[in-house]
């Protein structure tokens, strides 16, 4: 284990003779640490980790920052030490970002904090911590870990990380995530156990960390730990294959997205596009609807990082379960059975036309495609494309661009399954949430944990459903995908293909299994 | 001097990335350049003051350059800022 630890400058003033020399010494210590950064910063580049080295150019900036430079200089005119300045200037505009409320700015504020600790470590000649020094691999624990920080260690040294800050966006996960290195982020004041004992063991995977475990739990761990890098190291050969049946049948494996942000990370795991991006990130836990601009711009951004290949954009699904600002929602008894998905949308244009309009505006950036949810009848679906094509020819008529967006039916009701051959002559694609679908056809709800057993798309019931879909899209040529959990079973998805699934979508991470599955089906 | 306005367009407002290429922008100019949102004011050569100025979309701004090529540099900054328009 090795505890990181914070600069502390041992000196505070300096003599007014000494103003001068320090600001020049100041100066010097920039120009130091620039170079380090940007070296680093090309390293990453040439060895094509674009995203870590775009970190360090980030850094280079702060490092230059006119104004934390003017900053040092009025404290150093004052008779403070540079060092003592440098910190305290950059913790100054830390505290001032890590106010904003807004995630990825407030993360910021360890990037300044960062940066102001190497000008200040370089002024007194020692390192912020004495991580380049790790000669054993070692489990990091530390209050918070920089980029700098991390990437002074040594490769190999690093078994782990623990921090008492951070989150999920936060630079020491990109980081772990990039390296390959298990890290437990925020554990908070838990950090004070870790720091404490001379054996920690990382879950990466659950996000949890276990301080001096006994010999079973070391061994279970070093089997996790096993199992993960054998099963790692096969799956990554499948990330970028495009999947095809061992009798040749393609099928495409795409990611399903809950917000704008995780597109590039679907990416790297593999999509071939999205086969279901949740709409509701954008009207969750907040005062107000969001415009049909914001929708463009979440919209159009994951429709720009997948480029060619297609997303299918879901319109909004809440039920009365949960709170959609200024929409009048009854309390009801059955939620799931109740207004929500397009039985709410037909009923609120004022909700739903905006993010029609946004879809219609987003789709010049890339293939967009729109998907209606809890459709049980042909004549919402006629309803929807009304609304559409009204949307559209009102954006032209504005002289606004639109692009082309195919409609498709979310099949998770039996009623969407039953009359799927109708709805399928309307359509353009199928995509079966087996979530719903299993629920509904079950008459088993998903969250009761005494139905376990009724969970399951592999049902017969639910199995013949899918058959009928599928049967139905195929007669009227259009593919059918699938977004629902069951999508990514690795027991189950030689089932949907036999049934003629073509396309699969799910969490990110699955992807590469999945693929295997398909390649050996 | 020569001053404009623009409104944010980029989805995440002037943070992070846009606000690096905003100073990254501001830099190629010899003008003195200023951001105004309402009464806070911010060195457009700082991305510190440009982060902490917390410009969000939809917001109006006011861009504000004074030296040679302060037209150029006012024009720049505010097509990197505003909405595309396509």
């Amino acid at each position: 284990m090795h505890t990181g630890s914070e600069p502390e400058p041992e000196r505070e003033r300096i003599a007014e003779d000494e103003v001068e020399a320090e600001l020049a010494r100041f100066g010097r210590a920039v120009e130091a640490v620039v170079g380090k950064l940007a070296q680093t910063g090309e390293r990453l580049r040439a060895v094509g980790s674009e995203t870590e080295a775009g970190i360090f150019d980030a850094h280079v900036e702060l490092a230059e920052d006119p104004e934390l430079a003017s900053g040092v200089e009025e404290r150093v005119r004052n008779l403070q030490s540079p060092e003592a300045a440098v910190l305290a200037v950059g913790e100054e505009y830390a505290a001032e970002l890590a106010a904003v409320e807004e995630e990825y700015l407030a993360a910021r504020a360890d990037d300044v904090r960062d940066v102001a600790g190497q000008v200040a470590a370089e002024l007194t000649g020692r390192g912020p911590a004495a991580l380049e020094a790790l000669e054993t691999p070692s489990v990091v624990v530390a209050r918070s870990l920089a980029p700098s920080d991390t990437a002074r260690i040594p490769k190999g040294m690093a078994l782990g990380f623990v921090t008492a800050e951070g989150s999920r966006t936060s630079h020491v996960s990109i980081m772990a995530r990039s390296m390959g290195i298990p890290a437990v982020v925020g554990v908070g004041p838990a950090l004070e156990g870790a720091l404490n004992a001379t054996t920690v063991a990382v879950n990466g995977t659950e996000g949890y960390a276990v301080t001096d475990p006994d010999e079973a739990t070391v061994a279970e761990f070093e089997r996790m730990s096993r199992t993960l890098a054998e099963a790692r190291a096969t799956l990554d050969e499948y990330r970028h294959v495009e999947a095809r049946t061992r009798d040749g049948r393609r099928i495409e494996v795409a990611a399903n997205l809950g917000s704008a942000s995780e597109a590039e990370d679907a990416l790297q795991w593999g999509a071939e596009g999205v086969g279901l991006f949740r709409t509701e990130f954008l009207f969750m836990e907040r005062e107000e609807l969001p415009s049909e601009e914001e929708q463009y711009e979440a919209y159009g951004a994951v429709a720009r990082a997948f480029g060619e290949k297609p997303v299918i954009v879901r319109t909004l699904d809440v039920g009365g379960d949960k709170d959609l600002p200024g929409v009048d929602q009854p309390p009801e008894e059955n939620p799931f059975l109740g207004w929500r998905g397009i039985r709410m949308s037909l009923d609120t244009p004022g909700l739903f036309e905006p993010q029609l309009r946004a879809i219609l505006r987003a789709a010049v950036h890339g293939n967009l495609k729109v998907m209606f949810p809890m459709v049980v009848e042909v004549g919402e679906l006629r309803a929807a494309k009304e609304l559409l094509e009204g949307c559209r020819a009102r954006l032209e008529g504005e002289g606004t661009e639109v692009g082309p967006v195919e409609v498709g039916v979310m099949i998770e009701t039996p009623a969407a399954a039953i009359c799927a051959a109708e709805l399928a002559k309307e359509s353009a694609f199928f995509s079966i949430g087996t979530n719903d679908l299993v629920q509904y056809t079950l008459a088993a709800d998903r969250g009761n944990e005494r139905l376990r057993r009724l969970q399951s798309a592999g049902h017969p019931a639910v199995l013949k459903l899918i058959r009928q879909t599928c049967e139905a899209a195929h007669e009227a040529g259009i593919p059918t995908g699938m977004c629902g959990e069951a999508a990514g079973d690795p027991e189950l998805i030689p089932q949907f293909i036999a049934l003629g699934v073509t396309e699969l979508s799910m969490g990110a991470p699955a992807i590469p299994r999945a693929k295997k599955v398909v390649s050996e089906t | 001097m020569v001053e404009s306005q623009a409104t944010v367009g980029p989805q995440e407002g002037l943070h992070a990335r846009p606000a690096a290429q905003f100073v990254k922008t501001a830099k190629r100019f010899s003008s003195e350049i200023v951001v105004l949102k309402g009464e806070r004011q911010a060195n457009a050569k700082s991305s510190l003051k440009i982060m902490t100025l917390g410009a969000r979309k939809g917001d109006t701004l006011t861009i504000r350059a004074e030296g040679d090529d302060a037209q150029e540099a006012v024009d720049a900054l505010v097509e990197l800022i505003s909405p595309d328009e396509h």
